[in-house]
């Protein structure tokens, strides 16, 4: 309790922003790794083996995830809000991507990745990249350096949180938003992480997570519901027009997502190989596929076919694809992208009804994507794992523990870690700072000037 | 009288490539490649260690393919950060009207050095060393710059003009930094010449001086200056070029009275997204394959990119008391100009402080520019100047052989000649590329003039130099 009110006085005293700054600055002066960042020379077995080629891809991976944040990301959403949070909405995108540039190599990957501990988290052994150097690691990709695979990893930490903003769009304060991507990404994203990927529990139990439908997908629906729920809705939803302010903008970061999403399925094969083009063509037709579901469904149901629609159906189709876009084929895949985009349009349109305003619809698209995409891995997986309808039923049970763990996890750990955010700088914006709008109101500047 | 020099301008650029394009095809017969079957032998090198390869027959080095394809990625993405990166990144801070002015310097500089650069360019900054000063003409028109063999002095395992046109982007980017020192004022067929004259005689020699084999300032024969992707040769020379521009092609119209916002920062932090995006290609790139250096190098880009942003912003905060979101796209870029000559030779914690040394040193230099009372318009100099000088003498202080046995120990790590040597590298492409620059657009503003009138600046350069709008109603 102590510890919680020493936080709160420092938080409050010292402008919470730059004790983030701070710490971050603290663990660098401390880390252990400064001045050692050497790996240690060659004590790996002989069989592991640099590959360039697979050096090559997985490198090429990480800048495309890095395009699917910056500038994928941050356009899709900045189109889709109003005129006058377009830029606070992009630099949402654009801290996170920073803030946990820094974590990640300071503490982040350690926890996620790092020798396991009792299967709950991994220890700080790592910290600061102690450790982590050229020579490959014998799980992590065992032809690239091991470095490649911590960075890899890194674009997917990014992202994550990224992904929650738009379900706080338009309304949260800017020095919020720092304290809950730090957090979130250490205490949420860390753990969970290392549950499936990181030698955890849920790995060993063999859930099946390709490229991130729990991890990344789920984790971030759920916990946008959460912030939808806990910041309640924007002034004037449901009697004000709140129109996205420029659909190309939104189009274009459609268009990056998908490009950068073949580095986060394909590049999720640690390698330039047959796995890779698989998860490549899966992604591919999955993404095609929840389009044109989706187009088909509003134009069942509205009358219209919405552009918005078809670059909606796109990123469902790719979130939900992705858990499974190394172990199933193309036909399975056609398959999930045409569930996707019809549940996810479901899921979007009954969001009216249910009232809580997840302003850009991350919930419909990331959770309900997520969680499907996960149940799909369990009923489809042929390649390299055997699902349902291989004759593997048990695989869909624990895949549904896996959705169950997450859910339960993220929406808990979420709630809390925001509840302390409002106890130090609160949450949202006052009402006369929603008003003018973030960009004038936390940053002091105008997207667009006449001439 | 405009069109007029405008005319003339073109003649001479059509005349230069097309007595170029006679002269390629006499020397084309010689470029066509062997057929494929004795690679092994024609990649034998002419002249490395020979005692060694008479004693032990040396394995010839050979094409990886996976090197190769790391480099030829990263030359598209290096393209990517010019257009679009670069060409949105300024198109959006400048006003409306400007836009496509703007954009249009990047992309046809884009089109002109990759001539350029396959006629004399590479020739004269990586072609056979002249004195330490210059390359030969030896290479013009790529003549011995192979597509089916390497070439083990610059890189070993791609084809020699896989790294001939890795390099050509570098040569491309460089001059289009330059112009976010003279936007919304400088006539376009003035900026063409000055853009040819300026590859010319300075990138190209600088290029040959630090990276060439031979030259006489870098780590191939030279004095040992460290610079891994371009801190002197790309960001101090074109910063300071901006530098120079900004004194001599003056202020625009109406400086410090009017209003010069920005017409659309989305644009800006999209080009921002793509520069931090392709500058992995830009330094990771710069290993030459795909392995444990390219991973450091890429690493650290990131690295000191989130660092550099972070702190450009706190520094904004603290002083202007809101953090913009043009400050965070600014010191993503300035984190990146920073490291780039770093980032072959540091480890990660180092590229934190190097991140936050530019986020802080860049913007400090952009507040003080407004006190300085010069024109320096998208602050080229201010973050790639500055950012570029911070960088190579950081690369002095934090270098580490750790992270590369090939470079060398900085002062951090018990070699302080090494701080003293980044800094001859950087006193030397300032005097050079200032005063060069400076005598290239005296020679171009007495021949043709350097600035749109009165008149076209007013109305902007979409209108008079290109005659259209970048953007209708309705």
């Amino acid at each position: 309790m102590t510890i919680f009110a020493l936080v709160l006085r420092i938080g409050r005293t010292m402008k919470t922003p730059f004790a983030v700054v701070l710490l971050i600055t603290c663990v660098a002066v401390i880390s252990p790794a400064f001045g050692q960042e050497a790996p240690a020379p060659a004590t790996a077995p002989a069989t592991l083996k640099i590959d360039t080629g697979d050096t090559a891809w997985v490198l090429t991976s990480s800048a495309l995830v890095l395009a699917m944040t910056m500038p994928g990301l941050a356009l899709f959403y900045g189109g889709l809000v109003r005129n006058k949070n377009v830029l606070a909405t992009i630099m949402h995108s654009l801290v996170i991507l920073c803030l946990i540039s820094l974590t990640w190599i300071l503490w982040g990957y350690s926890l996620a990745f790092g020798p396991d501990k009792a299967g709950i988290i991994g220890g700080l052994e790592w910290l600061g990249l102690n450790g982590v150097g050229g020579e490959p690691h014998p799980t992590y990709g065992p032809t690239i350096p091991h470095q490649v695979y911590m960075l890899f990893q890194l674009m997917f930490a990014a992202i994550t949180p990224a992904l929650i903003t738009g379900a706080f769009a338009e309304r949260m304060k800017f020095s919020a938003l720092l304290l809950f991507a730090v957090l979130w990404g250490t205490f949420i994203y860390c753990p969970l992480a290392h549950w499936i990927w990181g030698g955890g529990w849920l790995g060993k139990l063999g859930a099946l997570d390709f490229a991130g439908g729990a991890v990344v997908h789920t984790s971030s629906g759920v916990s946008a519901l959460v912030c939808a729920l806990v910041l309640g809705k924007r002034q004037g939803y449901g009697t004000a027009a709140l129109v996205p302010h420029n659909l190309p903008m939104t189009l274009l970061g459609t268009g990056l997502l998908w490009f950068g999403w073949f580095g986060f399925n394909a590049g999720s094969a640690l390698g330039a190989n047959a796995l890779a083009a698989s998860a490549f063509l899966a992604t591919n037709t999955a993404a095609a596929a929840g389009a044109l579901s989706w187009m088909t469904a509003e134009w069942m149901q509205r009358g219209k076919p919405t552009a918005l629609g078809v670059a909606s159906g796109a990123v469902a189709g790719l979130a939900t694809v992705t858990p499974a876009a190394g172990f199933v084929g193309p036909m399975a895949a056609l398959v999930i992208g045409l569930a996707a985009g019809v549940l996810c349009y479901a899921a979007v349109v009954w969001k009216g009804r249910l009232g809580y305003d997840d302003s850009l619809d991350v919930v419909g698209i990331h959770g309900v994507g997520g969680i499907l995409g996960m149940l799909a891995t369990g009923l489809f997986a042929s390649i390299g794992a055997k699902g349902l309808f291989s004759g593997n039923p048990a695989q869909l049970g624990i895949q549904a523990i896996t959705v169950l763990v997450t859910v339960v996890f993220a929406f808990a750990g979420t709630f809390i870690i925001l509840k302390v955010i409002n106890a130090i700088v609160g949450l949202r914006v006052d009402a006369e700072g929603e008003q003018r709008g973030l960009d004038l109101s936390q940053h002091e500047e105008r997207a667009y000037a006449k001439d | 009288m405009n069109s007029r020099t405008a005319f003339k301008t073109l003649r001479i650029i059509l005349s230069v490539v097309v007595l170029s394009a006679v002269a390629v095809p006499c020397l084309l017969a010689q470029e066509v490649p062997p057929p494929a079957a004795p690679a092994s032998g024609a990649a034998a090198p002419p002249g490395t260690a020979p005692a060694e390869a008479a004693a032990t027959p040396a394995p010839p080095p050979k094409i990886d393919s996976g090197d190769t394809a790391w480099v030829l990625i990263s030359t598209a993405l290096v393209l990517a950060m010019t257009a679009p990166g670069l060409a949105l990144f300024y198109g959006g801070m400048v006003r409306e009207k400007n836009a496509l002015g703007t954009i249009m310097q990047s992309f046809i500089i884009l089109c002109v050095i990759s001539l350029q650069w396959v006629l004399w360019g590479y020739s004269l900054a990586f072609g056979p060393d002249h004195g330490h000063i210059i390359g030969g003409l030896e290479w013009f028109g790529l003549t011995d710059v192979k597509s089916d063999a390497a070439n083990p002095d610059y890189a070993a395992t791609i084809p020699h003009q896989a790294y001939m046109i890795f390099q050509m982007m570098f040569a491309v980017i460089t001059p289009a930094l330059i112009t976010g020192a003279f936007a919304e004022r400088m006539k376009f067929s003035s900026f063409l010449v000055f853009i040819l004259l300026w590859a010319t005689f300075i990138y190209d020699p600088l290029a040959h001086w630090v990276w060439a084999k031979g030259g006489w300032l870098g780590m191939y024969g030279g004095l040992g200056a460290l610079d891994f992707a371009g801190g002197t040769v790309v960001h101090i020379s074109s910063g300071v070029a901006g530098l120079a521009c900004a004194f001599v092609l003056r202020r625009r119209l109406g400086y410090g009275k009017e209003s010069m916002a920005p017409h659309n920062l989305p644009m800006t932090v999209l080009g921002a997204s793509m520069l931090w995006f392709g500058w992995f290609g830009f330094n990771a790139g710069s290993a030459v394959s795909a392995g444990a250096l390219a991973t450091s190098a890429f690493v650290v880009t990131n690295t000191a990119t989130a660092a550099a942003a972070l702190a450009w912003m706190v520094a904004e905060w603290l002083y202007r008391g809101k953090p913009t979101v043009l400050g965070a796209a600014s010191g993503a870029v300035a984190g990146l100009v920073a490291i780039t000559p770093a980032s072959g030779f540091v480890g990660p914690v180092s590229a934190i402080w190097i991140g936050i040394g530019a986020g802080v040193l860049c913007y400090l230099a952009v507040v003080w520019k407004t006190k300085l009372g010069y024109d320096d318009s998208l602050d080229a100099f201010g973050i790639h100047g500055i950012g570029g000088t911070w960088g190579a003498l950081a690369t002095g202080l934090f270098a580490s052989k750790a992270i590369n046995s090939a470079g060398a120990d900085g002062l951090f790590f018990g070699n302080p000649g090494q701080l003293g040597l980044q800094a001859v590298a950087v006193l030397t492409s300032w005097v050079f590329v200032f005063v060069g620059t400076y005598v290239i657009l005296k020679v171009v503003d007495w021949t043709m003039g350097l600035r749109v009138t009165v008149e076209e600046e007013r109305i902007g350069l979409d209108l008079s130099q290109h005659e259209e709008r970048a953007y209708s109603r309705g």
